[in-house]
């Protein structure tokens, strides 16, 4: 066991990209863990990443459908073969004038994905699970101050003071979906004198360390959040000082007469926090010197917008932007583009959930990329022709599963599938390979390229690290970076020109005076500087179109969005009769939702070393009135889905909700595939059958489901 | 007395189980390829005790591996004399090539600690990192706690420290070499 073997590279056992060491002895990786030139820490995903690299059930070759799409039957194919398939379906497309009816299911890892360009010179779109996860959150501080975070961007720990006051909100910070340091910088803040408060209809690990556990109705956020800002206004307890400087010119009288009734007493009727909470809260909040708040999966309900706006409105009137401990403004260092860049289409004229029969419910609202849970829409309404999935399980991931499944099969009249082409690459066994055209063995991150380049590692001390493959390949996997390239070089040679990813990378670091071998030859790690403080003082303005900060969202007056509702998601106020439960569902450290190296992965799914069971969670309280035993098999429904799965009792649960973790249900692999258990989307409504509110007040938020439960 | 050991500080601990998949790493456990769930071995495994009822809640986590007991009974329970508390470190560790796969110290061991592997026909468990502690290095577990909520050294200066922090010793938990602690509620 020799030191000098330690390999600086990046984990991708999720998309946190943690910056590691791998171990290497005779060409196999036996040990890994965090790259103490960075954070230091990588979670127990990461550390069962060897069994993802070696599992015997790893797709070593590249197969083509010889069933129909569900069977589950392939025949081997070669490489070539697989890339003649993609060229000519792509080509044909293209010559139809309809590029932009492909798009790319994928989690981009970085602004420098090479992927990305492929799409953009083919002409469509990539879809990902960032809006879905990300967009309310993320348009809302960009609206208001404008700033560009996302899930990844958790707010910087170790920054917070003594008596720094850390908000989570629906939030698991330490199940790691942003960098694994994020636990212990939030411990050390503790140790420090910071206060923390999770509000969350769950009681988990989170609100096991917290200083203050807040049970809330879910999707209550906006509520009590305006419920703080009406006693802060009321009382003078705001940052006069920073709104009278910054805020834009009448907004805060603006918020003021919009805010006044939203009472403590009247949000405490919605979110079910006691008024004297409400006002406790906020009390502690004007009186702390600084403020974090951080949310996810209450930002993924149909009205995530609302709640975005009421948490970026306590951020502003407290002055807890860009200050230690509290909300950070990233910024993006200057990576040199590689010329010709393909253009990109234009996704409000062309994008396929806004061209379709209800392009009117999308009109008000824009973000960046498509999200992935439209597609079976699309399909069905011939506005996605030819899909390609990286890294992502749609089959179980997208809300509606059911839906998806059924456009994935859907013919037209000459028998032939809508959807023309699928192509997945994949590292183990998934629920979508079985959908699949072809499948294409994908590499890990033990045996590929990669330059990861994203904004907010900046505000760990580095911006970009190099992933480098410590081992051989296993099979003939190839990454799917470089097989996009290949078959960017075939069809679009002007915008392929570079040599391999390697100086496609090289010509993206020149912008910063940096290239892959010096980034090896340093660890591995690079960073133009540090993240600083206040830089909206050096630079006089916010990066808002008034250049300060903006918080009457004007641009949605017309349609009476202008202020936060405090309203709860239109799917929690109707049907509760009906439905009386509302399903909760959330993330463990442990699986990477759905994907299928975590699913597949032994050491994720051992109950000693993580988690092998998904039974519905409810309150014993609720479990006395269905008459109910605790482990016995239940019928679990909602309006458009229905499954049998055990039920177990726990005090952890606010009465009236029912929990489970997202991620299970598959029926691949012979890890994954083991136990009783169901996905949560099997009961989420499609989003393309069931808008309602959602792009008004939730963007493309879309996971509040009620369900009721029976023996 | 010389010992080696542990302190668990309850604060802390997110009972995230990084260690315990980090430790079967170092100690080449897991046969990667044929893997199951249920079918590992492993040195260290998580607890948790949940206290009231909702919403006044609370709930405390940590990790229990080999206690590298003061009077191990494991020791005693082996007739073929495979398993010794070094007199150096206060380690408890099975010598595989003596074990007879008796199975007798799995039997007495109070904290359920000890694997055995059926292949080889041996009992084998924590041994405090002996590899890597006697080159300077902490154990693994140590290393890669994610919450930092594990400490190595010395017991009585883990001990030192505790009280130094304020954290009051869980003295139920903490009866042999390994350390449970947390800050008086």
């Amino acid at each position: 066991m020799s030191e000098s073997k330690w390999i600086p590279t990046v984990c991708y056992q999720c998309k946190a990209e943690c910056a590691i060491l791998a171990r290497v002895e005779d060409g196999v990786v036996k040990e890994v863990k965090g790259n103490p030139r960075a954070r230091g820490k990588m979670c127990v995903k990461g550390m069962a990443g060897i069994t993802t690299l070696y599992s015997q059930e790893r797709l070593k070759y590249p197969m083509k459908r010889v069933g129909e799409r569900g069977e589950n039957k392939f025949q081997r194919i070669s490489w070539d073969e697989a890339m003649d398939i993609m060229e000519k379906k792509l080509r044909d497309l293209r010559a139809r004038g309809e590029g932009h009816k492909f798009t790319y299911s994928m989690f981009p890892h970085s602004t420098t994905d090479p992927k990305w360009r492929f799409v953009n010179a083919v002409g469509g779109f990539i879809s990902t699970g960032l809006p879905h996860c990300d967009s309310a959150k993320i348009m809302a501080h960009l609206h208001t101050f404008g700033c560009f975070p996302n899930h990844h961007i958790a707010p910087m720990y170790y920054t917070v003071p003594k008596g720094g006051i850390m908000i989570l909100s629906g939030r698991h910070p330490f199940g790691c979906l942003d960098d694994a340091c994020v636990p212990r910088d939030i411990l050390n803040a503790k140790e420090r004198g910071a206060k923390l408060v999770v509000i969350d209809p769950i009681f988990r690990t989170e609100a096991a360390k917290a200083d203050w556990w807040i049970p809330i109705k879910p999707g209550g956020d906006a509520a009590l959040f305006l419920g703080m800002c009406n006693y802060m206004l009321k009382n003078n307890l705001y940052n006069k000082a920073f709104c009278d400087k910054w805020v834009r010119e009448g907004d805060m009288d603006g918020l003021k007469a919009y805010i006044k009734d939203k009472t403590p007493e009247a949000m405490s009727r919605i979110c079910e926090v006691p008024a004297k909470d409400i006002i406790k809260l906020a009390e502690m909040c004007a009186k702390a010197p600084s403020v974090s708040v951080d949310a996810f999966k209450s930002i993924m309900y149909g009205n995530g917008m609302d709640w975005g706006h009421a948490w970026s409105i306590l951020l502003v009137i407290t002055g807890n932007l860009d200050n230690p401990g509290g909300q950070p403004l990233p910024e993006i260092a200057p990576m040199a583009q590689v010329k010709p860049v393909p253009p990109a289409p234009n996704l409000k004229e062309l994008g396929y959930h806004r061209t379709g029969p209800n392009r009117d419910k999308f009109d008000h609202y824009n973000f960046i990329l498509e999200p992935t849970w439209y597609a079976a829409q699309a399909v069905k309404d011939g506005a996605l022709k030819v899909f390609f999935a990286s890294e992502c399980n749609p089959a179980l991931s997208e809300m509606g599963s059911g839906e998806w499944r059924k456009a994935m099969t859907m013919k037209d009249q000459k028998g032939d599938y809508l959807l023309e082409l699928f192509v997945v690459t994949e590292i183990l066994p998934s629920e979508t390979i079985k959908w699949a055209d072809l499948v294409l063995p994908d590499q890990t991150n033990f045996e590929r390229w990669e330059l990861l380049y994203m904004p907010w590692w900046y505000n760990y001390g580095h911006t970009a690290a190099v992933c480098q493959p410590v081992v051989e390949p296993i099979g003939e996997s190839r990454h799917a970076n470089r097989v996009m390239i290949e078959l960017g070089k075939r069809m679009f040679p002007e915008y392929f020109a570079f040599k391999d990813d390697i100086e496609y990378y090289d010509i993206e670091l020149s912008g910063v005076n940096m290239s892959m071998q010096k980034m090896l030859d340093n660890g591995a790690l690079w960073s133009p500087g540090t993240v600083g403080f206040r830089k909206y003082e050096d630079a006089g303005k916010f990066n808002t179109p008034s250049g300060r900060i903006e918080l009457e969202w004007q641009m949605y007056k017309d349609i009476g969005q202008h202020w936060p509702s405090p309203e709860l998601p239109l799917e929690f106020r109707r049907d509760e009769d009906k439905f009386p439960f509302i399903l909760v569902n959330f993330r463990t450290i442990f699986l990477n939702n759905t994907g299928a190296w975590s699913q597949n992965n032994a050491q994720l799914r051992d109950p000693i070393s993580g988690v092998d069971a998904n039974p519905i969670l409810i309150n014993p309280i609720d479990a006395a009135e269905l008459g109910i035993a605790d482990g016995a098999t239940v019928t679990v429904e909602s309006s458009t889905g229905k499954a049998r799965v055990p039920v177990k009792f726990t005090e952890k649960i606010k009465p009236g909700c029912a929990g489970i973790i997202h991620g299970f249900g598959q029926t691949m692999g012979k890890v994954a595939s083991r136990g009783e258990w169901i996905g949560d989307n099997e009961l989420i409504a499609d989003a393309g059958s069931h808008l309602d509110e959602q792009d008004l007040r939730g963007g493309e938020a879309h996971v509040s489901t009620r369900v009721r439960i029976s023996k | 007395m010389k010992q080696l050991s542990i302190l668990v500080d309850l604060d802390r601990c997110i009972g995230c189980k990084t260690c315990i998949v980090a430790c079967r790493n170092h100690h080449d456990l897991v046969d990667h390829e044929k893997a199951m769930p249920g079918f590992m071995s492993h040195y260290l495994r998580v607890e948790t005790e949940l206290t009231g009822a909702y919403p006044d809640l609370k709930e405390d986590y940590w990790v229990v591996m080999c206690q590298h007991c003061k009077k191990p009974p494991c020791v005693n329970a082996c007739e073929s004399g495979a398993i010794q508390k070094d007199v150096q470190t206060g380690i408890v560790f099975i010598d595989k090539n003596k074990c007879t796969g008796a199975k007798k110290c799995i039997e007495k061991c109070p904290y359920d600690v000890i694997q055995f592997d059926a292949t080889g026909n041996f009992a084998h468990k924590c041994n405090l990192c002996y590899d890597r502690v006697v080159h300077g290095q902490e154990p693994v577990c140590v290393e890669v706690c994610l919450a930092e909520a594990l400490s190595f050294g010395e017991r009585e200066i883990l001990l030192m420290h505790a009280e130094a922090k304020g954290k009051k010793l869980l003295k139920k938990r903490s009866t042999q070499s390994i350390l449970y602690a947390k800050s008086p509620s």
